[in-house]
């Protein structure tokens, strides 16, 4: 990507307007989690509730959270669920769209609408018959499972936005790179798929975003305590912490922290590639 | 045109395969088991053995989710206008943050950092800190209340209208990964398209109106399919602020609802609600292509913005 040479002006009113929403931004983003940090350093929360700050600090929420809680356990289940999915969930669709895109064949248009139908295929209205390969196939209750569904889930999206990035590839550098005797499977290993992967990584890092969210499978198809991933572990804090707030405000810290971290190290990445390798982090 | 070799083929039919495979098991064969058994009697009484209810009474699903389901109208009513938020709300704010964070001033890069982070650590994470924020009892939103109101105690998440209001809002407006594909289309935007505007007299707004806008549709159709369509399957923020109550039902929640939750395991009715949404689904893709068709006029902007 070319760096800018000329330095845009811009107008008085044009920077006022623009710095109110980045403003906005700001507050949008810190305001809950600011919140959320300070109401769990209060004893209790009921006693000063709103945006009162804490008469004195008190981290026994944070010191039981890490003694019982094992937040880093489901943080990794988390990790390696949405993790392995998304490899192979990226691999497959970029290797089919790749073929769609440059290769004609007959049912290539038949392959495309199948495909962009599933964007509008709800998985939640697939509940029950994927509940059922789920048991069928022995895997209930398993990482697994989860990873499965997570791979297959989403193909309309990683497949639209790699397939468009394909399209903008020029077709010289195929040609070139069979001419020198790159055969198919090597043309796109070496030549092609290096140049999409800014598409690649995009649709690689919505997909471990959403598959990071999922809340429907995960409560569906995981029973044991120790397997959740951490949308699920969430859910039952209502219940775990009844009416212990200090001690649920720190777990809830405590079960942000890990992305937020990780977010902090890899933002430079991350953001390179949700933006199609445009906006360097 | 000349047949194809062997290794093409085979070639083709490897790369395609998995995600074919993928797609027959996953999405093909449950999506005709749903159409079927929504045809079907099918609960806690015969779950191993849907039963097809007969030509005369093969509405019967239909009739009871349409007639009697108390919750059906309220869920599809709720779905289609988170769905609309997202097209008409969600992403208007995305494309307007895009832009502020486009512009080269002091601050932008940290500030378009810190907006992703609410996107990092889950939609159910986020749930869960707004539903302490709604808290009566500790959160912060009834004291801000009690300013205006001076007695108000109550729970706005248990207050019919307001529920459905407090829960867009604990959504609609974290858009960082939206606002960031936004942000990469528009520098993706050729410098020179910009200066030749600038030339023009177009600056700021009048250049973000006319010139940047309709170079990036290609990308604001696409996440404009992704927010109507999330807004449209809206459950998360269901699930763990409101579980349905106060009138804030989704069309995926009383899904789960009567095939799982339900004492009575209705499949067949749940399989019914899932035709309807998906058939709802398909309105929804329809509108986003329809508001985003061609215009002949703007045709030269489009093709130049297909980038990134």
């Amino acid at each position: 990507m070319k760096k800018r040479k000329t330095v845009q002006r811009e107008s008085a009113v044009t920077r006022v307007v623009s710095y109110v929403f980045i403003g906005l931004s700001l507050i949008i983003a810190l305001v809950p989690l600011i919140w959320l940090f300070i109401s769990s350093l209060k004893e209790d929360p009921l006693a000063r509730p709103g945006f009162q700050l804490p008469e004195s600090i008190c981290i026994d929420g944070y010191i039981s959270t890490f003694r019982d809680l094992h937040v880093m356990r489901y943080f990794g289940n988390s990790m390696l669920i949405a993790g392995v999915s998304v490899i192979i969930s990226v691999l497959m669709i970029s290797m089919s769209a790749y073929v769609v895109a440059r290769l004609d064949f007959k049912g290539k248009k038949l392959i495309n609408a199948m495909l962009y139908s599933t964007m509008f295929i709800p998985a939640t209205a697939l509940t029950y018959p994927v509940y059922n390969l789920i048991n069928r196939l022995g895997i209930y209750n398993t990482r697994g499972a989860l990873i499965l569904i997570y791979a297959c889930s989403g193909i309309a999206i990683s497949f639209f936005v790699i397939k468009n990035y394909y399209d903008n590839i020029p077709r010289d550098l195929e040609d070139a790179a069979r001419i020198d005797g790159c055969g198919y499977v090597q043309t796109w290993w070496h030549v092609i798929a290096p140049i999409a992967k800014p598409g690649i990584m995009t649709a690689g890092v919505l997909a471990f975003l959403t598959n990071w969210n999922e809340y429907y499978w995960a409560s569906l198809v995981i029973i044991d305590r120790t397997k959740l991933t951490v949308p699920a572990l969430l859910s039952t804090f209502t219940t775990s912490f009844r009416t212990n707030y200090n001690g649920l405000f720190s777990a809830m810290v405590v079960i942000i922290l890990p992305p937020i971290l990780l977010y902090c190290i890899f933002s430079k990445y991350f953001i390179e590639a949700l933006s199609g390798g445009a906006v360097k982090g | 045109m000349k047949s194809l070799s062997w290794r093409k083929r085979g070639f083709i039919l490897a790369f395609l395969a998995p995600t074919l495979i993928c797609f027959f098991v996953f999405y093909l064969y449950p999506i005709v088991t749903v159409f079927l058994t929504s045809f079907c009697k099918w609960d806690f009484s015969n779950i191993t053995s849907p039963q097809f209810f007969g030509i005369k009474e093969m509405w019967t699903n239909y009739k009871y989710i349409l007639q009697t389901y108390p919750f059906f109208w309220e869920g599809l009513r709720n779905s289609v206008i988170w769905s609309l938020l997202g097209l008409f709300l969600q992403i208007p704010i995305a494309t307007i943050f895009a832009l502020a964070f486009s512009r080269k001033m002091k601050g932008v890069k940290i500030a378009r950092n810190i907006f992703i982070i609410p996107n990092m650590i889950s939609t159910a994470a986020m749930g869960m800190i707004f539903l302490q924020l709604y808290s009566p009892l500790y959160g912060v939103v009834n004291p801000v209340i009690r300013i205006f109101k001076k007695d108000f105690t109550e729970n706005i998440l248990l207050l019919k209208g307001p529920a459905f209001w407090a829960l867009t809002f604990a959504y609609i407006f974290f858009t960082g990964t939206t606002t960031l594909m936004i942000l990469g289309n528009i520098m993706a935007v050729p410098e020179e398209v910009r200066e030749a505007a600038m030339l023009d007299g177009a600056s700021g707004f009048k250049q973000d109106l006319y010139i940047t806008i309709p170079m990036i549709k290609g990308t604001l159709k696409m996440v404009s399919i992704l927010a109507a369509t999330s807004g449209f399957l809206l459950y998360n923020e269901v699930f763990f602020l409101t579980k349905g109550a106060a009138g804030t039902y989704s069309i995926s929640y009383i899904i789960r609802e009567l095939a799982i939750t339900s004492p009575k395991t209705q499949f067949g009715r749940a399989n019914t609600v899932a035709v309807i949404q998906i058939l709802a689904g398909m309105l929804i893709i329809l509108l986003v292509n329809f508001i985003y068709r061609e215009r002949k006029q703007k045709k030269r902007y489009n093709e130049v913005g297909e980038g990134a």
